[in-house]
């Protein structure tokens, strides 16, 4: 399988199982409608299909991935973390140096014991009773935020980005708050963000050299750590880089290299990620009316509609994980060294687990969705941080912009990684 | 009475327990999943079976 794709869409009613290839990258820059036709045929087809890797310049193509889309294997991969590992790259198809993938995927790309000492670092940070301090200020740069969009609009002719004026804003100045980034270097930790987990859009890299955008993004990130290290280690604070510079694993402080990495990946994931679902979830809200509606009229409704954006939406539309020995999993025998993808998009719209799947459901209960992860030590560490920008988020939006009105086709990130929108046109009507 | 165990090869102090049932568990400074009450108290006994349905990294059991 995994042939060349013929020329033109795949037919979103039916597609031919044999030329689908998610390695394809045209294949990521199709309408939503044809990608989830596409992942409900594997789904219900073959879901164990294998698929060729996309091909790197200047690197040897390796073996190939399995494609996972039904919950239930995605979720017994997840939570067997000893046969299916993520130290050998959890956020890259191609097998990258060792080095590289952990600089860029840090404890993403780490199995236990290590991950684990890792992750506690931070770990009292995105509890819950902690968030329960940050509220206030959530709720304070959400509402700066909508009235700087709010102002902006009206000194012109009301229309405006909500990529840029709303969804990229609000997790942006959360995350860099609790890193303590200065404000004069957040458009920096923007753009870096955007650069490395672009996905190779060629919007946003250089098509003909994106690893070099890549190695030039995470050293300026590495350069602001730095900066930023050093004043931490003389004036320590209360945020969550003096927690780096200052925590021990096993006795040691961390390298400077791995509290570089720790700290690219807590802004980049927490960046994109709920970037995206803000924007997607605006986006999906305007297609759905009646359910936006209710929404608006029930705060009470808060808690479930963030947990069905998430599976809706599916913000990560992957990760990696690689078989540490031979064996079977539901049936499918697979060899030690055999690399399975989890795509979140596909088992999120799974009929087996979700009724009426492709809705929009936002009273859905139960929603055990894999928006997060599935079950396992990588479940998403900035997961009660995200339901609450999100919550926060739509519940003053819709006091705020009430007549926000999606003017325009969005524009996507041609991404299999991050299920991104660039731009979404809008503009307040004025009519509240 | 039901009891409170951690697998804590598995715990990596997520945090969804200590949403569901705060008078239970806490992650303390260090990361560490912390049980206050390893024999819950009837009215936390509800939270706590969430919190061991929920738990993604599968650490919890309630033996009851």
């Amino acid at each position: 399988m995994s042939v060349n794709t013929p020329a033109g869409p795949v037919d979103a009613a039916s597609p031919d199982i044999d030329a689908i290839d998610l390695s394809d990258r045209d294949f990521w820059a199709e309408p939503p409608a044809v990608r989830h036709a596409v992942f409900d045929k594997l789904r219900a087809e073959r879901p164990f299909a294998f698929f060729d890797e996309p091909t790197m310049e200047g690197m040897e193509p390796g073996p190939g991935y399995w494609a996972i889309t039904r919950l239930a294997d995605l979720d017994a991969i997840s939570s067997q973390p000893a046969v299916f590992c993520s130290g050998q790259g959890a956020v890259s198809i191609q097998d990258i140096p060792a080095d590289l993938s952990e600089f860029y995927g840090s404890m993403i790309s780490m199995d236990d014991p290590r991950h684990a000492r890792i992750r506690r670092i931070v770990a009292k940070t995105f509890t819950p009773r902690m968030l329960e301090q940050v509220v206030d200020s959530v709720v304070g740069i959400v509402d700066d935020v909508l009235a700087e969009a709010r102002a902006k609009a009206e000194a012109g002719d009301g229309s405006l980005d909500v990529v840029a004026d709303i969804a990229a804003p609000i997790p942006l100045r959360i995350i860099c708050d609790m890193m303590g980034v200065p404000e004069e270097d957040r458009l920096l930790v923007l753009n870096a963000s955007n650069t490395i987990l672009s996905g190779g859009d060629p919007e946003l890299t250089d098509e003909a050299d994106p690893l070099t955008a890549l190695l030039e993004a995470g050293m300026a990130m590495a350069e602001l750590m730095g900066r930023l290290a050093a004043e931490r280690i003389e004036n320590p604070t209360d945020d969550l880089t003096t927690a780096l510079v200052n925590s021990e694993v096993e006795g040691e402080k961390l390298t400077h290299q791995e509290i570089a990495s720790f700290f690219i990946l807590l802004l980049v994931a927490g960046n994109e990620t709920t970037r995206t679902a803000i924007a997607q979830g605006l986006l999906a809200l305007s297609e759905n009316p009646e359910q936006r509606a209710a929404w608006m009229a029930d705060p009470s409704m808060d808690k479930s509609a963030v947990e069905e954006i998430v599976r809706y939406v599916s913000p990560v539309t992957w990760m990696r994980r690689t078989a540490t020995q031979d064996g079977e999993v539901n049936g499918h025998s697979f060899k030690e060294g055999d690399k399975f993808l989890l795509f979140y998009n596909a088992a999120n719209r799974d009929p087996q687990s979700f009724e009426n799947p492709h809705a929009l459901d936002l009273a859905r209960t139960p929603n055990n969705h894999v928006g997060f992860g599935g079950h396992g030590p990588h479940f998403c560490l900035g997961a009660h941080l995200a339901r609450r920008e999100l919550a926060v988020t739509f519940r003053r939006l819709f006091e705020i912009c009430p007549d926000l009105e999606i003017t325009g086709e969005p524009a996507r990130l041609r991404s299999s990684f991050v299920n991104g929108l660039k731009r979404l046109p809008a503009r307040l009507t004025g009519e509240r | 009475m039901s009891r409170v165990q951690v697998d804590r090869e598995r715990c990596v102090g997520s945090g969804v327990c200590e949403s569901l049932a705060p008078d239970v568990f806490e992650i303390d400074d260090e990361g560490v999943l912390q049980v206050h009450r390893e024999e819950p108290a009837a009215d936390d006994l509800d939270g706590v079976r969430d919190a061991v349905q929920s738990c993604p990294a599968r650490a919890l059991a309630l033996a009851e």
